[in-house]
This record gives structure tokens, C-alpha cells and sequence, in this order.
């Protein structure tokens, strides 16, 4: 079969088509769902209904943020994960690339799944990324449509779970020789602790799946007075986790830009290391806090270990920043967006602490400042990060460099737009608008005009990163194999890398391999000093 | 290149003692509420892999692979349409089933024939 054939390419085994695959996909479901919100934002920039009914904007809101959440930040993360850790840990594949491919398909065909109950006669699901019980019930919400929801969002988080355990088996077994586990990649690290989360998360979230779509069929599934809470117990388990799991990659990712562009080892890896098992630990024990006003959970052990959280997130903190002192800063296009992530992420995680406090919450929950919130977390944070990975790997991929000032101007629109979109939802939400609403009160039409403003601010960022993306690959400027001066094995290889990944391996003493070749380089070359007599 | 060190069960272990040391945490406060239980997921879930990387190290050869692997993608297409068949109707599902079981067929005849390139 012909090496270009389209078969070939949709079949193709090797773990970097495989994640390539991963990410045309994902990026094809975060353009579709931003459509989304960019309809949802237009009806919101007034007062009143202007374009689109409240049905309507149910399904608008619902495929918005299950696109995102399931199709486009969990596979996008995962899929980094799945062309890189073979790559740093030194192994010629993935350790089972056919599973990977089989989770890749029941990913794609999942999403597709779910978007395509926008042709029944109901509509899409319409009870938000979180299919509530009693309103996702066959009588709350009838119809194929959100059937179709339930089946897709199974089939898209069942294919997510495999392609994470390609990742964690390829860690604990592929590793080249003197790769131990306190030598694996700061990035390679965040992969594998993202895989735990997911391997005790996910299958949670498709056994629920399944017993919702027995409920909508058969009945007697989720009933009585504690079938909601027993139904939300099951999302949360999922739902909470998962945020994560669209976050440590990308913490991973922003590490490794920063100790490169730095100019520097990264600081504190060990630290990082037990913080990491700590904290995805941590955030597997926190689910409870979205039903504090359920009154049917322990509050204070749910309010004590969100509000851990902040520790081992600190020490995460004082490891970039640590890095960041004393080093070389070059603020090219991936550091900027690194850097854009640990601003505009730190705001996420502050407003998350007073949502972990009980009192608090009762207050905001419900409100816009839970979507500012959690938009600060995964857009401006995550999102960021993605793109600093995305900038910063891109040579290694393609072996195409990205246009450096398009990439830099679309940093500042995308920042500015991010910003303009979210800071004002948290005076909406604090003053009472409720989130999940086409309407609202017309005392609140500035700060949502604004916010309207701000989210086409983002298309307009988009549309220039796409257009970088674009133009880098029709006029190529040849990256060659290490355009950074980077610290890990990726960067040994050939840009873009074989199909074998390596042909040879460098000496491997810590995780920053490069780097060690680089200094005893520059310590043989420096001339013999000589001793006075 | 393959055949890496078998170690790496440590981490794994501790992040599955952190878990149930916050499920155990979750039960004695709550007085033994039900959803303590979910935290025992986790760690069932990773022993058996940490288990099998364990028993089963990676062959330190040369792994022939398929390059291309069509039976993957019409086994995951029959999965789907199975599941769709749910809502959709039995004659769905029974088409994805049977999808599936063509696709798991020639997975296998894929799978014995790169075996014996290898010779074993």
C-alpha cells in the first residue's frame, strides 16, 4: 500500500500518525464547538432573544462544552502525550499502537456520534456536559438526540481511556536503557500521572453512561430520592478528574518550554516529581465539592482537600518560577503563551479556592463566576498551554519552523480576547446572572456586551494561529533537528522523526540529556588552564 | 531501542496508597459513606497493568509490525455501530456486531501472519 494513500494514513499504526490523527481531529471539534460559542456569545451580547430559541440555546451550551471537554482538550492533551513520551523516554513505538489506533477511531466516531443529533428531530442533547438526572431522563429530555449524546460521549472518553494506556505502558515499558523513572522528562512525568487519573476515572464515566442510557430505555435505574445523588457521585468521579487531565500535560508542556527558554535544568525536579503524585492523588478526592449544595456530601472533607490543592500547586509554581530566576530568558513565541498560561491559569486556580469553601459557594454556584472560573482554568490556562506546546514542538513534527511574529501577534490577541471574554463573568456571576440562560436582566448588558466583544477577539486570534499553522507548512523554513537548544531525547532525533523514532541514542544521566551532552561538550573544548609554578 | 528497565511499578504504587489513604480518610469521616468505595477503583484499576508490565516485560528485539492495521479501524466501526444500534434498533446492532466480528477476524490473521515473519 502506497506510504501517502488515504487508507494508509487513516490506518497507519506508527504512534506519531496515530497522534497526528489525534490532533486534526480535536482541532476540527474545537473550531465546531467554537462556532458554537461564538452563536451562544451573539445572543448574549443583548438583553432579550435575538437569534436563537431557549431550546436551542440548551443544545448550544451543551455541545459547546461537551465538545471541548470531551472532544477537544482530553484527546488534544492525550494526543500530545501520544506523539511525544515514546519520544522522550528513547522508544522506537508506542507499546501498543494498534490499541492506540483502536482508541483514536472510537474517539473520532464518538464525536461524531454526538454531534450528529443535531440532525434528529429533538435536536443534540440539550442538559449540558453533565447530563444531570432527573433532566436527562427519558421524560426531561426525550428523543434520539441526546441518546445519540450518551452513546458518543461513551464511545469518545472509551477511546480516550485506551490511547492513555498505550502512554502509561509505553513509561513502564519502553523506556530506553538508563531511562529510570527519576530520568524521565518533566513532560513525560505529567503524561504518566495524567494516565493514572484517567485509567480510575474514565471507565467510572462510561459505566455511568451505560446506566444512563438503561435509565432512558428501561427506567429503575437512577430513581428515588438518591438516584440523582448517586448519578452525580458517578459523573464527579469523572468530572473533576478530568479537568486535570486537561491540565498536568499542559503543565508538562510549559515546563519544558520554560527550562528551555531559560536557558536552564528546570528547578526543583524531585519536588515537582512528589508534588505530581500528590496532587493528581489530591484532585481524584475533591469531586464532591460540585455537590456541596446537594447537602448530601461531607463538606468539610470535600472544602479540606480542594483546599489542599493549592500546596502541591504552589510548589508547582515555585518550580517554573525557579527555573524562570537566574536563567537566560528568551521570550520567543512558545515562551510568551508558556508564560501566558501561569498568569492567566493562577487566576483560575484563586477563584477555585473560594469555590472550595462551602459558604462561598453556595453564593457563586450556578452563576457566571463558576464559567469564569473554570474558563480561566482550561481557556486561558490550559488552552495557552496547549498552544506553547503546539509552538514549541511544531519544528520537531513538521521540521517547519511557525512565522514568529504572526505567533507573537497572535499571543496578544488571543490574550487580550481571553481576558476581555472571562474577567467580566466573575461581576456577573458575583452579582447574581446565572449561567445556562439566553436571557438576562438588561442591568447586566455591558459586562456581557463586553464579553461578547472579547469572544470574537479570540475567532480573530484563532483564525491567526490557523493561518500560521498554514503558511509555515506551504513555505517551509526547515527547523533541522534541535531549532531551540533544547534539554530532551525529541529533540536528538530528525525533525520530523522517523518512522523508528531514533537510529541512535545519546548517553542518558538525568532527565535533561541534551543538555549533559551540551556541557561536557563545552568542558572538553574549554583550553587546559595552566597552574603557575 | 525497546526492552527498557522493568521498574517503574514505584510510582504507581504510591499514587494508588495516596488514594486509598483518601478513601480510608473520606470513610472514617463521613461514617462509612458508599462513594469512599469509588476510591478503590483507582488502584484496582492500575495493580493489573503495573502487574503485566511486570510478568510480561517488552521483547527487547525488534517488533515487526504492521504499518498499516485496516482490521483496527472496521473493528472500531462495527463497536460504534453497535452501540449507536441501541437507540437505532437491533438490526444496527447486529450489523456492528458483525462489522466487529469481521474486523476481530482478519485483526487475528494480521496478527499470526507478522508472527510468523518473525518465526516464532
Amino acid at each position: 500500500m502506497a506510504g501517502g494513500a488515504p487508507v494508509s494514513r487513516l490506518a497507519a499504526t506508527d504512534h506519531k500518525k496515530t497522534a497526528a490523527k489525534v490532533g486534526i481531529a480535536s482541532l476540527c471539534f474545537f473550531l465546531l464547538s467554537g462556532l458554537l460559542a461564538l452563536t451562544m456569545r451573539a445572543e448574549l451580547a443583548q438583553p432579550g432573544l435575538q437569534f436563537v430559541s431557549d431550546h436551542t440555546y440548551d443544545e448550544l451550551f451543551t455541545m459547546h462544552g461537551s465538545g471541548m471537554i470531551y472532544l477537544f482538550l482530553t484527546p488534544a492533551a492525550l494526543g500530545l502525550g501520544l506523539y511525544l513520551v515514546p519520544l522522550q523516554v528513547g522508544a522506537s513505538q508506542v507499546a501498543a499502537p494498534r490499541l492506540a489506533l483502536f482508541g483514536f477511531w472510537l474517539y473520532l466516531l464518538g464525536g461524531l456520534t454526538m454531534y450528529s443529533g443535531f440532525l434528529t428531530d429533538n435536536g443534540a442533547g440539550d442538559d449540558s456536559w453533565t447530563a444531570t438526572i432527573p433532566l436527562s431522563n427519558s421524560s426531561g429530555t426525550p428523543g434520539v438526540g441526546m441518546d445519540l449524546w450518551v452513546i458518543g460521549v461513551a464511545l469518545a472518553v472509551f477511546g480516550s481511556l485506551l490511547i492513555a494506556i498505550t502512554i502509561l505502558l509505553t513509561v513502564l515499558r519502553l523506556r530506553a536503557p538508563g531511562m529510570t523513572m527519576l530520568r524521565l522528562p518533566v513532560f513525560s512525568w505529567t503524561m504518566l500521572v495524567t494516565t493514572f487519573m484517567v485509567v480510575a476515572s474514565f471507565p467510572v464515566l462510561v459505566v455511568a453512561m451505560a446506566l444512563l442510557l438503561a435509565e432512558r430505555h428501561l427506567g429503575g435505574v437512577f430513581t428515588g430520592s438518591t438516584g440523582s445523588i448517586v448519578y452525580q457521585h458517578l459523573f464527579w468521579f469523572y468530572g473533576h478528574p478530568v479537568v486535570y487531565v486537561m491540565f498536568f500535560p499542559f503543565v508538562g508542556a510549559v515546563a519544558e518550554t520554560v527550562a528551555t527558554f531559560s536557558r536552564k535544568r528546570f528547578f526543583g525536579y524531585r519536588a515537582l516529581v512528589v508534588s505530581l503524585l500528590f496532587f493528581t492523588a489530591l484532585s481524584m478526592a475533591v469531586w464532591g465539592h460540585h455537590m456541596f449544595i446537594t447537602g448530601a456530601v461531607k463538606n468539610q472533607y470535600y472544602s479540606l482537600t480542594s483546599t489542599l490543592l493549592a500546596v502541591p500547586a504552589g510548589i508547582e509554581y515555585l518550580d517554573l518560577i525557579g527555573t524562570m530566576i537566574g536563567g537566560a530568558l528568551v521570550f520567543r513565541a512558545p515562551m510568551l503563551f508558556a508564560l501566558g498560561f501561569i498568569v492567566q491559569f493562577l487566576i483560575g486556580g484563586l477563584t477555585g479556592i473560594i469555590v472550595a469553601s462551602p459558604p462561598l459557594d453556595y453564593h457563586v454556584n450556578g452563576t457566571y463566576f463558576i464559567v469564569a472560573h473554570f474558563h480561566y482554568t482550561l481557556f486561558a490556562g490550559s488552552l495557552f498551554g496547549l498552544l506553547a506546546g503546539v509552538h514549541y514542538w511544531f519544528p520537531k513534527a513538521t521540521g517547519a519552523m511557525l512565522r514568529e511574529r504572526l505567533a507573537k501577534a497572535s499571543f496578544w490577541v488571543l490574550a487580550a480576547g481571553a481576558n476581555l471574554t472571562f474577567f467580566p463573568m466573575f461581576f456577573l456571576g458575583y452579582d447574581g446572572m446565572p449561567r445556562r440562560v439566553a436571557d438576562y436582566e438588561p442591568r447586566l448588558g455591558d459586562l456581557n456586551l463586553l464579553s461578547s466583544i472579547g469572544a470574537g477577539v479570540i475567532a480573530i486570534g484563532v483564525l491567526m494561529v490557523l493561518a500560521n499553522l498554514a503558511v509555515s507548512l506551504r513555505r517551509r523554513v526547515p527547523a533541522g533537528n534541535d531549532p531551540w537548544g533544547a534539554q530532551t531525547l525529541e529533540w536528538w532525533t530528525s525533525s520530523p522523526p522517523p518512522a523508528d523514532n531514533f537510529t541512535t541514542l545519546p548517553r542518558i544521566d538525568s532527565y535533561a540529556p541534551l543538555l549533559d551532552l551540551r556541557e561536557r561538550e563545552e568542558e572538553a573544548a574549554e583550553p587546559a588552564v595552566e597552574v603557575p609554578a | 531501542m525497546n526492552g527498557g528497565p522493568r521498574g517503574g511499578g514505584g510510582p504507581l504504587v504510591a499514587w494508588s496508597t495516596i488514594m486509598v489513604a483518601l478513601g480510608l480518610m473520606l470513610a472514617i469521616w463521613s461514617a462509612g459513606d458508599a462513594s469512599a468505595l469509588l476510591f478503590l477503583v483507582g488502584p484496582a484499576a492500575l495493580v493489573p497493568l503495573a502487574v503485566f508490565s511486570r510478568l510480561r516485560p517488552a521483547p527487547g528485539g525488534p517488533r515487526l509490525l504492521a504499518r498499516v492495521s485496516v482490521p483496527v479501524v472496521v473493528t472500531a466501526l462495527g463497536v460504534a455501530l453497535a452501540a449507536v444500534g441501541l437507540t437505532g434498533g437491533l438490526w444496527l446492532v447486529l450489523i456492528g456486531a458483525e462489522v466487529g466480528v469481521f474486523g476481530l477476524v482478519w485483526l487475528a490473521i494480521e496478527i499470526v501472519s507478522e508472527r510468523r515473519r518473525l518465526g516464532r
